[in-house]
């Protein structure tokens, strides 16, 4: 029952275009007594037709309407089928092919644009997990490396190189798990089709939770807070939002040389809601700031030193992310040295009509 | 006589099973191991384990079932080790009656400290029956049960009705996450669209009122999404 309800609806604006174009053709007629413009008319609503439906077989049949139409209501003898020149046969013919080359054609790009975009998609895929599986290769190089000097090697390691192979099987462990974090993100979020889950989630809390995550991994750096006094409640999937925050804060660590502060402001805009990371530490070079969120897809001749390519996909994760709660994120270079990321989250529950 | 706590694992990957097993034994702790399900069951029958951890993954076998099943005739903690995208198996675990939940992959210490927890939390659950209404205590917190005060640092906190309430219910479950649900039908006895956030204002309110800064981690730490807990060590 849907699908026929679905096709009635398809049906309508075909219908409507044709009833215009045959009224604007008789008032035409009967005002200027010419019938010459008319099947031009036509041929322009089989366009539009095919412009605004889907497929072939609804234009098809538009331009075979348009046709009869023409001929019957406009040809002489006029509201009759019988043509009394044989040039009108002639004229209708062509018109028929004119009008369903049209339809065929503007079907044919429409669809060709679809695939075009969709091909584009496929490419950014495909480029993640290129760039992924180049990433991660580094991390495990070190652990299998480490663990296969640990094991031959047992008898002839003193205490101190035993640990420090450890520790780094250890520090590459967390960043292979970071990683896998971050991955998990984008399956959540990278298909246009799959929407998040909004929960309403208290902005103290992500802070809080950020905060205590963020301390485990890096104990030695200090995170100031400011925010608002106010109970602030904003609707995101808090998973998510976790992950932004860490991989800006992670960011600033790894890459803002000389940074002394790092901190997290939290303010309340109307019905939005601001979020900025900044840092005094080195500030970002105009290269990164050009393909700043664009991570895997632009980076060109970067080596392979695996940490300095976290940055770009963290922060295309970060992007993706935001994008898909329909906020929106930047990053600049600050007035006095160092750097800001600012995102922007909506604090009212929208719709979610697309 | 073996005075050592006895830690049942429910974990179907030798690996994660061997190196828990490894962390719990160095750390004083004796293990039983099970593989399956119905190993577990049976493990569980026959030894009585002090603390369970069971890991909400395992193929061909309904984690929740199983906390269901113990829950109907034992509070023995249960700790549930879940992936990342477990999310609603997670917090349907707790509402049955899981004390905590790890998120893999764990390290040690968090392991541990939540094994510690849950076992001081069952501790004082049964000390608790024995010696009435003690005051509960963690670092500079005091909660009078009898005369319904709280203080922070020696200095008395006005709480209202409902904030004490909360209060009081959390750290009567020290070291249990409290889930947003179990919170509101225990306070207000029914939930309704708007009890969520009815919960999550008063504690904002508590938490301002106790002094607890956000990346402070010391009292109260909220689980996002899916509840909350007050720390007992």
């Amino acid at each position: 029952m849907e699908n026929f309800k679905k096709f009635i609806r398809k049906l309508l604006l075909p219908i409507f275009i044709l009833s215009v174009s045959f009224g604007i053709s008789l008032t035409i007629q009967t005002v200027f007594h010419t019938d010459t413009l008319i099947p031009t008319i036509f041929v322009l609503a089989v366009f539009l037709i095919a412009l605004t439906v889907d497929g072939y077989v609804i234009p098809i049949a538009a331009s075979l309407v348009s046709v009869l139409a023409v001929t019957f209501a406009f040809t002489f003898p006029y509201f009759t089928f019988r043509v009394s020149v044989p040039e009108s046969i002639f004229s209708a013919v062509i018109m028929l092919i004119i009008t369903i080359l049209t339809s065929t054609l503007t079907t044919k790009v429409k669809r060709q644009n679809k695939m075009k975009a969709e091909a584009e998609r496929e490419k950014m895929r495909a480029d993640l997990l290129r760039a992924i599986s180049h990433d991660l290769r580094t991390p495990l190089t070190t652990i299998y490396g480490a663990c296969s000097a640990l094991i031959d090697n047992d008898d002839q390691l003193t205490k101190e190189q035993r640990m420090q192979l450890l520790k780094g099987i250890k520090e590459d462990s967390e960043w292979l798990v970071r990683m896998v974090e971050n991955l998990l993100s984008i399956t959540k979020v990278g298909d246009e089709n799959v929407k998040i889950t909004k929960i309403p989630t208290v902005v103290e809390e992500l802070l809080d939770t950020v905060l205590v995550k963020f301390g485990k991994r890096y104990p030695n750096v200090r995170v100031s807070v400011e925010m608002t006094e106010e109970l602030l409640i904003v609707p995101m999937d808090p998973m998510l939002m976790e992950q932004v925050l860490m991989n800006l804060l992670e960011n600033a660590v790894q890459h803002a040389k000389g940074m002394t502060e790092l901190l997290i402001r939290v303010s309340q805009k109307g019905s939005l809601a601001v979020f900025e990371v900044s840092d005094n530490g080195c500030g970002m070079s105009k290269e990164q700031m050009q393909h700043l969120f664009q991570g895997y897809s632009a980076r060109k001749g970067v080596g392979a030193d695996s940490k300095k390519s976290n940055m770009g996909i963290g922060l295309s994760v970060c992007a993706a992310i935001v994008k898909a709660h329909g906020g929106t994120i930047s990053g600049e270079n600050r007035q006095n040295g160092g750097t800001v990321f600012r995102f922007v989250l909506d604090t009212e529950e929208k719709e979610q009509n697309e | 006589m073996n005075n050592k706590y006895k830690i049942l694992i429910v974990e179907d990957e030798s690996n994660i099973r061997s190196f828990v097993k490894t962390i719990l034994e160095t750390n004083g702790y004796q293990v039983l191991d099970s593989r399956t399900g119905t190993q577990a069951k049976m493990m569980f029958s026959s030894h009585c384990p002090d603390l369970i951890i069971l890991d909400l993954g395992l193929p061909d076998f309904d984690g929740t079932e199983f906390i269901k099943e113990v829950r109907k005739s034992h509070s023995v903690p249960i700790i549930v080790l879940s992936a990342r995208t477990q999310e609603e198996d997670k917090v349907q675990a707790l509402d049955l009656g899981a004390n905590d939940y790890v998120t893999k992959p764990f390290g040690t210490a968090e392991l541990l400290a939540r094994v510690r927890a849950a076992l001081r939390n069952s501790r004082h659950g049964i000390d608790g029956e024995k010696e009435g209404n003690k005051p509960f205590v963690l670092r500079d917190l005091k909660i009078d049960y009898e005369s319904r005060t709280v203080t922070m640092k020696h200095m008395s906190v006005k709480l209202t009705q409902t904030e004490f309430n909360i209060v009081a219910l959390l750290s009567e479950h020290a070291g249990k996450v409290m889930t947003y649900s179990v919170i509101i039908q225990t306070i207000w006895g029914s939930s309704d669209t708007g009890s969520i956030k009815k919960l999550q204002v008063n504690m904002a309110n508590i938490r301002k009122k106790l002094g607890i800064k956000p990346g402070s981690n010391q009292y109260i730490s909220n689980e996002l999404g899916v509840g909350y807990r007050m720390y007992n060590e």
